[in-house]
């Protein structure tokens, strides 16, 4: 535990009341289709609150859903199911002039500051916008107030004038925090507000908001990807993957142990800046499952290196058992990429599939270990179906033979550690090893 | 420099304290303007005359006519009776013309007299702009400015601006330009005389202005021929020549360049307005607005635009709404119908791409309404793309236009009209009147040549990064 007195300090003032409750937030993405629609399941059921005064952390990779997270808090995106509760009041629902009201309340800074500002207004109009749309006091006040917060980001009343092309883009997201501070609000999203800038910039924007922050008893939801910004500002951290809340806790505990397979793999992504320290790193395999047809169970289920194993397979040779995981990645890759019209064509024509066939991959794969015979016998057996472009019934097929707890159960989000920490893992049930454990053996 | 209270002071406070540049301005102006305040007042009583005739009952029309006739009283510097040219030779001078010159010198000054003063006016509007940039805004640089700069350096665009502002100039000051008047020459030809000198009774003579014409039309025929820049044997100066029945053709061609000009304009700014606020709903919300008005456009577009101005101008044939302006109303409501769709098509992309920018989500995020967030984090960046397709587009409702009048649909006679004048000369082609056709089609291709730079020259100042060879925006467009 490397935990400073400051740390400590901000963590014990951060709780306050609760500002914000979510519990089990849904948005998904229609494609408007006529027929039966596969929606996007950008987030998929996230519970978490927010305590004033407090900034959260939301990281992620690209399209784990952060973005759309803080879109739907927002009020951006329409939630699918689930509440957001601000204040206590469920802002899903608000319409009129409740929702007006609550737009007061929340505001947000956005990605990238070309594009947030209205190029062809003065940076005063941009400022004072906000405050124009709620009838703030009188127009001399809003000028007065708009120069106030010009000087409060850091720069100058004379660039009330000036139009957004003339500032660098430090200076442009600044302007974008004096919109966002011009309504008084109580929560500001932060929707990665330095990824866009130089490192030296990102410093500077960093430091003004931790002193807003400060200065206002703001809370911040800051969403980033970057894992050494996220630990520098945030008091706790929400870790996201495939629309889902994988672990959310106290960020020097998370950080230092992470809980959670995913958050493992997220950590040891981040480079050491000492070339000398010996690291293992955790290279996830493949790529994340389509948020249109996530898995049954748990969603990090298809990558996860800590997967629990069925108890028949539990002393199987580490390798094999990787194979028969990237042969299941296969078949799922293969179900979801439809065939091209001169596959169904050869076909119709009963001619053989461009495809990679199953008599290709299955050498490829298993060719060079020495698999159990029954374990092949299965494997042949899915290939069969798989041959006869019945991708799914090759992955039922599998998921009933090699699948655990992970493939069948999704997990329940699980206290880890006494301070508040939850971890979306079926290790962390007594029954099984914990995560960190398993990671011991595996790196070694 | 800057201080907290220089950046509140309204603009005519701004003014009060430097007003020596806004003074002379102002000055200038006054003076321009009060010379052609007669012409200013009698456009208002015409438009009130207008009024009151589309009104039922025609209420207060007599309370109109002494205005108009007050109105016309007051002295105008451009105008016929300050340069006249329609005297007549009394056997040792000119009568009753500009200094005692020849009806031609007289017209030539005039012309170059009303042309400067149109340019004087331009300059003195460019002038207060530049003023107000240097001395009164409080902006140093505005993303407007680069535009402005990047179009003074288009020779291709400046080109074309002037011969617009010369097709403008020539519609706004067609009175004062033609030779002689609409009413005298080709409206009312027989409740006018014209003087002339006599070779053979070596006197004067009068005629009425209509057996004037009769006797020099142009018909091929040598001694049947009134060739531009030449009288007549009556006197008469046709810069022009005469078109066949004998009336003049340069006034029939700047009374024309109004009605094709006005068409054009109204029908593309109606269409325009159509185009630009679907365009705003459309990217705005998507989804099923944007299909509905795929498929209405896509039905508009499949039809054949001069097929359908046709049947429309045959279907109305006989109806009050073809009365209208000489059947102008109709071709400009029935050409509106018909361009929205080219014009919302050509911005869609745009406005669907600026709605994508997150200076929109900023928007909504503050609550601020629909209609604001389309009208001012929207429209301005479409605006101007719209503006490049209705330029490039007037053109071709001009073209139109003549095809209409030149099958005999289209505008009315006796309002002159160049699609008219060129089915007038058609069979005279070949002949020594070659020019009833041809000067009308010159004009056309003049006008047409040069509101098409000038699109490429906005097209170019406001996005300079353009691809210049996209060939569907750079059409005429029309049929």
């Amino acid at each position: 535990m490397s935990t400073t007195s400051t740390e400590e300090e901000r963590t014990t003032t951060a709780r306050g009341e609760t500002i914000l409750e979510v519990n089990d937030l849904k948005t998904y993405y229609e494609d408007g289709g006529l027929l039966g629609s596969n929606p996007v399941k950008a987030v998929d059921g996230v519970s978490f609150d927010i305590q004033r005064g407090e900034t959260l952390g939301l990281v992620g990779e690209s399209g784990c859903g952060k973005s759309t997270l803080g879109r739907t808090l927002m009020r951006l995106e329409e939630a699918t199911a689930g509440e957001v509760k601000l204040n206590g009041t469920d802002i899903t629902t608000l319409s009129g002039s409740d929702l007006k009201q609550f737009r007061k309340d929340v505001q947000m800074v956005f990605q990238d500051p070309d594009s947030s500002l209205n190029e062809r207004m003065t940076v005063g109009e941009i400022v004072r916008e906000p405050l124009d749309v709620h009838d703030w006091k009188t127009p001399s006040e809003r000028r007065e107030r708009v120069r106030e917060l010009l000087e409060t980001v850091g720069l100058q009343e004379q660039h009330y004038y000036r139009y957004p092309h003339q500032f660098s883009g430090g200076q442009r997201q600044r302007i974008g925090i004096a919109r966002a501070l011009a309504l008084e609000p109580e929560f500001i999203i932060l929707d990665e507000p330095v990824s866009a800038l130089d490192v030296s910039v990102q410093a500077k924007i960093l430091n003004l908001l931790e002193d807003l922050q400060n200065e206002f008893g703001l809370t911040y939801l800051f969403i980033a990807h970057d894992l050494a910004v996220v630990r520098h500002i945030c008091d706790r951290v929400a870790v996201m993957y495939l629309g889902n809340m994988m672990e959310i806790g106290p960020a020097d505990e998370l950080f230092d142990e992470p809980a959670n397979p995913y958050t493992h793999a997220l950590l040891s992504s981040i480079p050491e800046p000492d070339p000398t320290v010996e690291r293992d790193r955790i290279t996830l395999r493949g790529t994340p499952p389509s948020p249109r047809d996530p898995p049954a169970g748990c969603p990090f289920s298809t990558r996860c290196p800590v997967k629990i194993r069925p108890a028949a397979y539990r002393d199987m040779d580490p390798d094999v058992w990787e194979r028969i995981e990237i042969f299941r990645e296969v078949l799922r890759e293969r179900s979801r990429a439809d065939p091209s019209l001169s596959d169904r064509v050869r076909k119709l024509l009963g001619r053989e599939s461009h495809r990679a066939g199953m008599d290709e991959i299955i050498p490829e794969l298993f060719g060079d270990l020495d698999v159990p015979s029954d374990v092949m016998t299965h494997v042949r057996e899915a290939a069969d179906y798989a041959e006869n472009d019945d991708e799914n019934a090759a992955r039922t097929y599998l998921r009933e033979e090699f699948g655990s707890v992970c493939d069948h159960e999704r997990p329940e989000q699980l206290a880890v550690g006494d301070r508040g920490r939850l971890s979306l893992c079926h290790r962390h049930d007594a029954e099984y090893e914990e995560p960190a454990t398993v990671f011991e053996t595996l790196v070694r | 420099m800057s201080t907290t209270t220089e950046t509140e002071i309204p603009l005519r406070q701004r003014v009060a304290e430097n007003p020596q540049p806004a003074l002379i301005w102002a000055a200038v102006g006054a003076v321009l303007i009060g010379v052609e305040l007669g012409a200013i007042l009698q456009v208002v009583g015409a438009v009130a005359g207008v009024v009151v005739n589309l009104l039922p009952g025609d209420p207060g029309a007599s309370a109109v006519q002494s205005l108009q006739a007050a109105f016309d009283a007051v002295p105008t510097l451009v105008s016929r009776d300050v340069i006249p040219n329609q005297g007549y030779w009394n056997g040792t001078g000119y009568e009753n013309t500009f200094l005692g010159l020849s009806p031609a010198v007289a017209w030539v000054i005039r012309v170059a007299f009303v042309y400067a003063y149109a340019f004087a006016v331009l300059a003195w509007a460019w002038n207060g702009y530049t003023r107000f940039r240097r001395h009164y805004r409080r902006v140093d640089w505005t993303p407007r400015d680069d535009v402005v700069n990047r179009f003074r350096g288009h020779s291709w665009g400046k080109f074309g601006l002037i011969i617009v502002i010369t097709f403008v100039v020539m519609a706004v000051f067609a009175p004062a330009l033609g030779p002689t008047t609409m009413e005298r020459n080709i409206l009312q030809p027989y409740d006018y005389e014209v003087t002339y000198w006599s070779e053979d009774t070596q006197s004067t003579e009068t005629v009425l202005v209509g057996e004037a014409n009769l006797g020099s039309g142009s018909q091929g025929a040598g001694d049947e021929n009134v060739a531009p820049l030449t009288y007549d044997d009556y006197g008469r100066f046709h810069p022009f020549g005469t078109a066949t029945n004998g009336k003049d053709l340069f006034t029939q061609v700047v009374f024309g360049a109004r009605i094709s000009l006005t068409i054009a304009v109204v029908a593309m700014g109606i269409a325009g307005l159509i185009g630009l606020g679907l365009a705003m709903i459309t990217a705005y919300y998507k989804g099923l607005a944007d299909l509905a008005t795929v498929l209405v456009s896509d039905s508009v577009q499949a039809l054949p635009v001069i097929m359908v101005l046709i049947l429309m101008l045959v279907i109305f044939q006989n109806t009050w709404v073809r009365e209208l302006y000489d059947g102008a109303v109709l071709i400009i409501l029935i050409f509106s119908v018909v361009y929205w769709p080219f014009i919302w098509r050509s911005i869609r992309g745009p406005a669907l791409q600026v709605s994508e920018e997150d200076w929109i989500d900023a928007a909504k995020s503050f609550g601020q309404t629909p209609t604001q967030v389309m009208r001012k984090h929207m429209a301005p960046y479409v605006f101007s793309y719209m503006l490049i397709y209705a330029s490039l587009s007037l053109g071709g409702i001009i073209i139109s236009v003549a095809g209409l009048s030149y099958l005999g649909l289209g505008i009315t006679a006796p309002t002159p009209e160049w699609g008219r004048l060129i089915a007038n000369g058609q069979q005279y082609v070949a002949s020594p009147s070659w020019h009833i056709s041809l000067v009308p089609g010159l004009l056309i291709t003049l006008v047409v040549t040069g509101l098409n730079a000038f699109g490429d020259g906005i097209r170019d100042a406001i996005d300079p990064q353009a691809d210049t060879g996209d060939e569907a925006a750079a059409t005429g467009g029309g049929a």
